[in-house]
Parts: C-alpha cells; sequence; structure tokens
C-alpha cells in the first residue's frame, strides 16, 4: 500500500516536472523568436531608412551633375574660355543618306 | 492552535491569494483587457504616417525637371546626448548653421527643433546618436532653370501645391501616404512592429512634358541675352510644334521677381501687326481677295474716319503679298474693308482670341476680342492692324500654328503623357483639333506670303537664315500704361515658321519696351534667327532633322550674293535686292535636294569667309575614312561637299587634283 502511495507521489512530481520544462521550453520559445523577430525589424527599419537616404543622396548627385551638364551652365563657359560660339545655319551640314 | 490549523490556515490564505490573482486576472484580462491593450498599444508603439513622394516631372527627352526625395527635420533634446562635443562636430559637419549647433548643445535647453531639412546622409552620425530624433519630410527638388520653373511651378514647404503645372496637376502628382506602426523597446528605439506591417505610400504618377529642356534653354538664353543687350523690361519666347500642338518652349522673363507665372498665358497685349496675315488669311479663304490683288495705298497715309494712317513703308500702292511683306497698315485696312464687322470678328474669334486656349496651366488669360455691337467706327480698322484686340502670346501662337500646319487650329498642351508608378500610361496627348480655320491651300498660300516678309526687303530681314527659309510677321505695338498709350514704349513681337516651306517649329518672340530700336523686325526677329541657329547646332532640339534636310537651300556665296551683302551693309538696298533676285532665280533652276537624316555639326568659318578671294588646293585623299571623316577632311581644306552613289571615299575630282577653294567635291559613299 505505502509503496504504491510513493509510486504515484513520484509519478506526479515527474509529471509536473515536465509540464513545467514543456512550459519553459515554450516560453523560451517565444521570447527568443520575438526577440530576434524584434532585431530583425530593427535592423529593417535601419536599412531602410539608409537606403532611403542613399536613395536622397544619388538623387541629388544626380540633380546636380544634370545641373552642371546642362547648357546654361556650359555655353557661357565654353564661350569665355574656349572661344566657342554657336554656328550660324550655314554652318551646320546635314549629311543625306541615301536609300538602300 | 495545532500544527495542522496552522499549515490549513496557510493554506487557506494561499488559496484566497490564489483566487484574487486569478480575479483580478480576470477583471484585467477578461472586462478590462481592450482597455489596457490600447493603452499598452499607445505608450510602446506609435503610428506613423509615411509621407508619399510626389510624381517625378520629366521633359519630353525623358530629363528629370522635379522629383522628391526624402530629407529630414532635426530635433535634439541635449539634456538626453551623452558626448555633446561630438554631437557638435557631427553637426557641423552635417552643415547646421554654427548657432543652430550651439542651441542644440546647450546642456541647460530641454528640447531644440533645428530649421531647415537635410539629406540623411548628411546627418547620419548626428541622428546615430541618443537624443537626436529626426522627422523624415518628402522634399521637392527642382534641377531645372529659373524659366522652367515658371512652366513647372512649385510646391511649398509642406508639400503642398502652389502654381504651375504643379498645382494644376497636383491630383495626379500627388502621392498616397504610407503608415507605419512603429514600437519602442525599453531603451526607446524604434523599430517598426513586426506583427502590423502597415501600408507602404504609394508615389505618385510620373508626368511627362512637352517641353524640351534643351530647347527651353535656348530660349531663355536668347531672350535674356536680348532682354540684357535691349535693356528691355522682359519678354516671352514661345516654340511650339505646329503638327500637333505642342509646347516645346516657353521662356518668360519679367523685371518684376514676384512675377512667377509664365506670362506667355496670362498677360495679354495687343499684337499688332502679327494680325494682318490672319485678316489676309480670312480674306483668301473668303475669295474676297488674291494674294496679287493691288489696293491703293496713297502714298503711305490715308484718313479714315477723322484717322489718319501711316505706312513706315510708303507706297502708291501694293498686293496683297506685299502688304504683309512691308506690314502695310493702309493696304490691309483697305483690305479688310472687303469683310463685313461681324465677319471680321469672327475671322479673329476662330483663330481662337478672345477665350483660353484650354492649356493644363491653373491660370491663363482670355483675352479681349470685343463683339461688333460694342465696336467703334475705328475698330474695324485697328483690329486689322492689331489694335482694339488683346492676346496672350500662346494664343498668337496658335493662330500661326494653324498656318503652319495646314490650317488647323490645334489645342496647345504641355503635358505629353502621364505614366502610373508602374510605368503603364495612364494618358498620352493626341492631337486635338479645334477648328479649321482655312483650308490646307489658303494656308500654304498664307505661308508664302510670309516667306517674303524674311526676305530682302521685308521687315524681318534680319531673321533671314543662310540656308534655311523662315517665314514670318513682325508687329510692333505702343504699349498701355494706365489705360493710355505710351508714345516711346512699344512691345515688338515676330513669328517665326522654321523650316519656311514645312515648318517644324512655330517661333514667337515677344520684347517689352526696348531701349533705342524698338520695331519687332530689328529686335524680336533677330532673337528667333538665335533660336534657330542654336537649335540647329544642337541635337536634342526636338527637330526632325531628316525633314529638315529637304529643307535646306544652298545658297553659294555667288559673286551676285557677295555684292548683295555689301550693298546691303552700305545701304544699298535696291542694288541688293536686284542682286539677290537674280541669285535665287539661278538656285530655282538648279535646286536639287536629296533626303537626308544624318546630321554633322562641323566647325566651319562663317559664310563671309568666302567673299575673300578664293585659291586653288589640293583635294586631299580620303581614301580609307568613314563618310563623316572624309566630309570633314575635304571641308577642312576649304571645299564644299556633296555625297553621291559611287565608289566610297573616292571624290570628283579625284585626290591630288587642283581645284578652286569652295567649289563642289563630289563624295561617293557607297559601300
Amino acid at each position: 500500500m505505502a509503496t504504491r502511495r510513493v509510486k504515484s507521489a513520484s509519478t506526479g512530481r515527474l509529471r509536473v516536472a515536465v509540464l513545467l520544462l514543456v512550459f519553459l521550453a515554450i516560453s523560451g520559445g517565444v521570447i527568443l523568436r520575438r526577440t530576434y523577430g524584434i532585431a530583425g525589424a530593427r535592423e529593417l527599419l535601419e536599412l531602410d531608412s539608409r537606403r532611403a537616404a542613399l536613395v536622397a543622396e544619388r538623387l541629388r548627385l544626380e540633380a546636380e551633375i544634370r545641373a552642371a551638364g546642362s547648357r546654361a551652365q556650359l555655353q557661357p563657359v565654353a564661350e569665355s574660355r574656349l572661344g566657342m560660339r554657336v554656328p550660324p545655319d550655314s554652318n551646320v551640314i546635314i549629311l543625306p543618306r541615301h536609300e538602300p | 492552535m495545532t500544527s495542522s490549523r496552522r499549515i490549513g490556515l496557510v493554506h487557506l490564505l494561499l488559496a484566497l491569494f490564489v483566487i484574487a490573482l486569478l480575479a483580478k486576472s480576470a477583471r484585467v484580462q477578461l472586462w478590462q483587457g481592450r482597455r489596457w491593450a490600447a493603452t499598452a498599444l499607445r505608450q510602446q508603439s506609435t503610428e506613423r504616417s509615411i509621407p508619399a513622394p510626389r510624381g517625378p516631372i520629366l521633359d519630353a527627352r525623358g530629363e528629370m525637371l522635379a522629383q522628391s526625395r526624402e530629407t529630414v527635420k532635426l530635433e535634439i533634446a541635449p539634456t538626453e546626448v551623452r558626448n555633446l562635443r561630438r554631437l557638435r562636430q557631427a553637426l557641423q559637419r552635417g552643415g547646421i548653421p554654427a548657432e543652430w549647433v550651439a542651441r542644440a548643445t546647450d546642456p541647460r535647453r530641454r528640447w531644440v527643433m533645428i530649421p531647415g531639412r537635410y539629406l540623411a546622409i548628411d546627418v547620419a552620425a548626428a541622428t546615430a546618436m541618443r537624443g537626436v530624433y529626426t522627422t523624415p519630410v518628402v522634399e521637392r527638388s527642382y534641377a531645372i532653370s529659373a524659366g522652367t520653373r515658371h512652366v513647372v511651378g512649385r510646391v511649398d514647404a509642406d508639400g503642398r501645391a502652389v502654381d504651375g503645372l504643379e498645382l494644376a496637376l497636383d491630383s495626379l502628382l500627388r502621392g498616397k501616404a504610407g503608415s507605419a506602426t512603429v514600437m519602442r523597446d525599453a531603451r526607446g528605439r524604434r523599430f517598426e512592429s513586426p506583427s502590423s506591417p502597415g501600408a507602404p505610400p504609394v508615389q505618385g504618377n510620373t508626368v511627362v512634358l512637352t517641353i524640351n529642356q534643351e530647347l527651353q534653354e535656348i530660349a531663355e538664353r536668347a531672350l535674356a541675352d536680348a532682354v540684357a543687350s535691349m535693356e528691355a523690361e522682359g519678354g516671352d519666347v514661345l516654340v511650339l510644334d505646329p503638327s500637333n500642338g505642342e509646347v516645346l518652349a516657353m521662356a518668360s522673363q519679367r523685371g518684376d521677381p514676384r512675377a512667377t507665372a509664365s506670362t506667355a498665358l496670362t498677360e495679354p497685349y495687343e499684337p499688332g501687326s502679327t494680325v494682318k496675315p490672319l485678316i489676309a488669311s480670312a480674306l483668301l479663304q473668303q475669295n474676297r481677295a488674291r494674294e496679287t490683288e493691288i489696293v491703293n495705298t496713297f502714298g503711305g497715309q490715308l484718313t479714315i474716319n477723322g484717322r489718319t494712317i501711316t505706312d513706315d513703308h510708303p507706297a502708291a500702292q501694293y498686293s496683297l503679298a506685299d502688304v504683309i511683306r512691308f506690314s502695310s497698315n493702309i493696304g490691309i485696312v483697305q483690305f479688310a474693308s472687303r469683310l463685313q464687322p461681324r465677319e471680321e470678328f469672327e475671322a479673329l474669334r476662330d483663330f481662337g482670341f478672345g477665350m483660353p486656349t484650354g492649356i493644363a496651366y491653373p491660370v491663363e488669360a482670355a483675352g479681349t476680342l470685343r463683339d461688333p455691337t460694342r465696336w467703334s467706327r475705328q475698330s474695324a480698322n485697328s483690329m486689322a492692324m492689331g489694335y482694339e484686340i488683346a492676346v496672350t502670346p500662346m494664343q498668337l501662337a496658335s493662330a500661326y500654328v494653324a498656318i503652319a500646319n495646314g490650317g488647323e487650329l490645334l489645342e496647345p498642351t504641355l503635358v505629353r503623357e502621364v505614366r502610373d508608378p508602374q510605368g503603364a500610361v495612364r494618358y498620352r496627348h493626341t492631337r486635338r483639333v479645334v477648328r479649321r480655320v482655312m483650308s490646307a491651300d489658303v494656308a500654304r498660300r498664307v505661308r508664302r506670303m510670309l516667306l517674303g516678309v524674311v526676305e530682302e526687303g521685308g521687315t524681318a530681314k534680319r531673321a533671314d537664315l543662310g540656308n534655311f527659309s523662315l517665314a514670318g510677321k513682325t508687329g510692333t505695338t505702343r504699349r498701355i500704361v494706365n489705360g493710355q498709350y505710351r508714345l516711346s514704349e512699344h512691345i515688338p513681337t515676330f513669328v517665326g515658321l522654321f523650316p519656311g516651306d514645312n515648318p517644324q517649329f512655330v517661333i514667337l518672340v515677344k520684347l517689352d519696351n526696348p531701349k533705342g530700336a524698338y520695331s519687332g523686325g530689328l529686335t524680336a526677329a533677330p532673337v528667333t534667327k538665335a533660336v534657330i541657329e542654336a537649335a540647329l547646332a544642337s541635337r536634342n532640339a526636338s527637330l526632325d532633322r531628316g525633314h529638315l534636310a529637304a529643307s535646306r537651300v544652298e545658297r553659294p556665296a555667288t559673286p551676285d550674293r557677295v555684292a548683295a551683302v555689301a550693298a546691303l551693309e552700305t545701304g544699298d538696298s535696291a542694288d541688293a535686292r536686284r542682286r539677290l533676285l537674280a541669285q535665287r532665280a539661278a538656285l530655282a533652276d538648279s535646286a536639287e535636294v536629296p533626303t537626308a537624316s544624318v546630321v554633322a555639326l562641323l566647325p566651319l568659318p562663317p559664310d563671309t569667309a568666302h567673299a575673300r578671294p578664293l585659291a586653288d588646293r589640293m583635294i586631299p585623299d580620303v581614301a580609307g575614312l568613314s563618310v563623316r571623316s572624309a566630309v570633314h577632311a575635304l571641308h577642312a581644306a576649304g571645299f564644299r561637299v556633296r555625297l553621291v552613289n559611287g565608289p566610297a571615299a573616292v571624290t570628283s575630282p579625284g585626290a591630288g587634283s587642283i581645284a578652286r577653294a569652295g567649289s563642289l567635291v563630289h563624295l561617293g559613299t557607297s559601300p
């Protein structure tokens, strides 16, 4: 009789311990998953911000290149430094292309 | 109390505690769960609106005119910053003004909002620090000239459209803002909620304009040069494609910096003699006159209804073609008298005067065209000379578009295409005919008359080109200030069709009150020539060079032409006219224009060099050279070149032959 009581008590403790372990394992898994998820989200946000910043920088550089290469910018320089000029129409030769 | 009782009491208390805990949990979770969840959400996360970038605006060739980019606004809590010295350095490197760097690093301040917007990459070192907060802001940037900005318009600091096409097309350009749930961790660092990803912003549509930025800059430069050299108060240059009504360039300049709108659309004025070809077209259309028909012009002075009308080029009589060529006021009044007031009114109304053109722009003036019931006895004559009506430069250019394209009045447009963010075309401009105002034959006859205006003896000979024809009409009116004509202030105009035989451009140049010479032929016409020459020298100015080659007229430096130019310079215009007419007749006999589409821009000396005595030279050997290089070599040696079917790189006369410099060398192009 006494042996049976001892056996059932130890089985109960074992069950509780297993349940606790399972609970801890699941909780740990959830916490770990959330931690990685949040870290990933934070990294994603940083990368997104960085991408937006780089895109903005690219747009600025492209705009500067366009402005620097524009006719309004280059023509005065070409005229004053290189002595170039807009040719009269008689100096513009249009080469004819014969029909094949 | 026995030990078992004490143990029972403890158990009871523990049980009660557990029950209370469960009860409280049930209350918090079940009864108050939503409220507490909302409170937690408020504390741990924020809903962030992500501004949507406006759609880009491109020119006709795809060059970026306006675009949105993300910038940040900086807010700093100096008390939270751990290393103020490092923050100071970072802010200085980011281009923050020294005054605001000092404020932002002053530990006595709790919160500093730094004015202005900065590229995130410039202030990245600062924003990585604790205590520095950023708010993303979409900023509109314009990589365009001041003149184009009048067309494109602006948005204010909050991203709201203010004027120009930004305002007119706001519903298309404006994007759809996105949203995101941003969480904060225990350290206050932000991250996007993984469980509620939010909605990304949707960029606005892309708008492609008809404006050609290259041509726009050419027009702006020509206008700026003219305004500066003639000390004018401003001016407008418009270039339209007569085949479809597209506005290729629209440059405006005003002394008043507050004038931000494109004045070519907003400022009506009396167009003067530029109306005469429109009256002539109505006369031709209704068979009330022919080009060769002659009227008495009374030696340049005529009094009608108590008003004396004079001509700048007095003559006893003029044909209709000469009335246009010499811009005779008396002649056009004589011819216009064949139209009833109602017919004259309807003719001008049919050209679109008195009503907006309907172009997509936030503001456009309708101009003034009074009903005949409100005309005075002078009105019919005044209107035939371009007075008592007011038109915008756009209306006037549109009327000439009809002459240029064979008689159809087109709706002008600034927008060629609208694409959604995925690139699918949502709208594409198609040619919209408002009405036919003259037959194709009448349009051709009017164009022929307009060619005479630019030729020798016409009022716009200063716009004459070397190897291309230009048709056009000058106009010069007195300026109205406070309802009174100012005798010494004028508005000269020139409207040109280029090339004259098959126009690709309708160019309107208007100047406001130039000092010194003020007639349209002396002021506005040379500006038109400058625009055309620069456009010809540019590869990207919306010219169809295949068709242009067919319009090219070879005008060699014949002795007659050289002598004519010399006669012009010495003021002997009668001799010049005789010589040029002789030359033109000779050219008509030998006109042979091949089709072409390849363009080479060669740095040749101007035509005047041909007037020098020409020496004999040796024809260079161009064997093995490409056609382009061979032509270049022959030009460099001083010869003119004609490409012919024949063995490649073989010249006639052959290499090594002696020929007169400036003579024609045939170059074979067949493989």
